[in-house]
């Protein structure tokens, strides 16, 4: 069995921000709004000359146990069982109660006005025909043809690292197995499969 | 990467989401209470017409509230629909709508035999010439009446379900410490009784004006300031638990305890002087209506206050 995840390497990660124009045009999303299925954070950490510039990027952490999908009430959200979780958009009726969920800020809203918008701004290849709260897919349409995610594939500094935890040979299991790359705020119980290796440690 | 956490409020669910929790909570448990005492206090037939239709009413505009904010309306069919239970039996928001629209059934059933048999209802245009017809008072007397007591438990079990639900769907929200804590549901469910037992006061004291309904108004009184005093344990006991623990808890706790209109306005004025009001009306009594009438009207503004300020409070941390 696949159960895919991510792995986000916070030390080479340069900031550049190809993954988040690469996300929006693989999966269309509503930019002209500064809405992202994936968003590179940027923070300055430390004090007087002590400083750096740490780039965060984050997207749906397609939890084992997700809060947005127990809290959805048309069953809109739902799980594959390589681990991806989705949204039906034919099922969402958009009351964001998974954006209220989710500790990942991973949802996005798209309006009825977005879709119109999203008509001119992505051409006859637009894709979407409704509105609902969408999120990050992994790029489960590119894995089907044996692609990596958009994000993975364009990253410069291969920050982010895409795998098969149930693969013991995967480098991305290998790291998550080691402890080097390590969920977010794992006490939440939602157990996330995006890993995080850390840059302060190597920065002392 | 736990030392870069960054802390925000939410702009996804704000005031129209306390309006739909408020009114939520105070429709169900005014027709709870409305019903209750219809079975086992004193038949009345103006608090059941009253109550039953101001509850559905409530409910109405608190379910109106989330779904003009609904991105795709039409989608809401998915919800309405009893088999949804069965997709999704752990979401809250889909055992509320299901709740609340039973509720709403339940409440009509119930209050249909004296609205039957009400001379003004019968004379008012359409509502009038739906009342006599023949099937109007067969499903009264052969359903309505002949199951009264059933119904009324039906209604009373969706109610008591509207109400505890409207602090399960906070409580279903891992990431904010304030919401994700077994206090919700308890502190929502004693508030919408008390909102509902004062908007009742309002109306014996108000719109019903009966001599005869003494008796219901002090059951009422007193229940209320139980209610109050047992609403500020559970705040009490809330504020210790977010004062010491959990970052998120701490910093709604700072958001709260440092607003004015948090602790003046519900705090104050939305509990602690209604509770003085009506533990003076329950200890001495009050020789005229009107302190009983302001306790009920604070306790109902302290109400919608409580859950602005929950909706407002809650606070993401994020490690970014």
């Amino acid at each position: 069995m696949t159960r895919y995840a991510m792995v986000i390497d916070l030390n080479t990660c340069v900031g550049c921000n190809a993954c988040m124009a690469a996300c929006a045009m693989e999966n269309q999303t509503p930019v002209w709004k500064n809405k992202w299925r994936t968003y590179v954070h940027d923070k300055e950490i430390g004090s007087g000359e002590d400083v750096h510039r740490r780039f965060f990027p984050r997207l749906c952490n397609h939890c084992d146990n997700p809060p947005c999908l127990s809290v959805c009430p048309t069953g809109a959200t739902y799980k594959l069982d390589n681990g991806i979780v989705k949204v039906d958009e034919a099922l969402c009726m958009g009351c964001r109660a998974c954006a209220m969920a989710c500790p990942y800020d991973a949802r996005l809203e798209v309006t009825h006005d977005d879709v119109e918008t999203g008509r001119e701004f992505y051409g006859e290849a637009y894709r979407r025909s409704r509105p609902s709260m969408d999120k990050c897919t992994f790029c489960d349409h590119r894995l089907e043809q044996g692609l990596q995610p958009a994000c993975v594939e364009t990253c410069v500094g291969s920050a982010r690292q895409f795998g098969d935890l149930d693969d013991p040979n995967d480098p991305v299991a290998q790291m998550v197995a080691r402890g080097v790359a390590r969920p977010l705020m794992p006490h939440l119980g939602t157990r996330p499969n995006v890993y995080y290796i850390d840059d302060l440690k190597r920065r002392g | 990467m736990d030392v870069t956490m960054s802390y925000t409020t939410q702009t996804v669910w704000t005031w129209w989401i306390a309006v739909y929790l408020y009114l939520g909570g105070l429709g169900a448990a005014t027709l709870v209470v409305t019903f209750l005492t219809d079975m086992y206090l004193k038949n009345h037939r103006a608090l059941v017409l009253w109550g039953a239709f101001s509850g559905i009413a409530m409910l109405s505009i608190g379910s109106l509230m989330l779904f003009i904010h609904l991105l795709d309306p039409l989608a809401v069919l998915h919800v309405i629909n009893p088999l949804v239970l069965f997709r999704q039996p752990h979401s809250w928001i889909a055992w509320g709508t299901q709740f609340i629209i039973w509720m709403m059934w339940w409440g009509l059933f119930y209050a249909l035999p004296y609205l039957v048999q009400s001379e003004r209802a019968r004379r008012v245009p359409l509502l009038g010439a739906v009342l006599r017809l023949k099937v109007m008072t067969r499903l009264s007397n052969r359903c309505c009446l002949r199951f009264h007591k059933t119904i009324g438990w039906l209604a009373t079990i969706n109610g008591i379900g509207v109400a505890v639900y409207t602090g399960l769907l906070l409580q279903s929200f891992p990431a904010v410490a304030l919401w994700h804590n077994p206090g919700v549901p308890l502190l929502f469910t004693v508030s919408a009784f008390s909102t509902a037992l004062a908007y009742l006061l309002l109306l014996l004291n108000l719109v019903i004006k009966n001599e005869e309904d003494y008796y219901i108004k002090v059951f009422y009184e007193r229940t209320d300031t139980m209610l109050i005093a047992g609403e500020l344990v559970i705040l009490f006991s809330f504020f210790h638990y977010m004062a010491a623990g959990n970052e998120s808890a701490f910093r709604s706790a700072q958001l709260l305890w440092q607003d004015m209109g948090w602790l003046i306005g519900f705090i104050g004025l939305g509990l602690i002087v209604p509770f003085l009001l009506e533990l003076k009306g329950v200890i001495k009594g009050w020789a005229s209506r009107l302190p009983i009438v302001t306790a009920s009207v604070l306790v109902l503004a302290g109400g919608y206050l409580l859950r602005h300020y929950f909706m407002y409070a809650g606070v993401y941390a994020h490690p970014w």
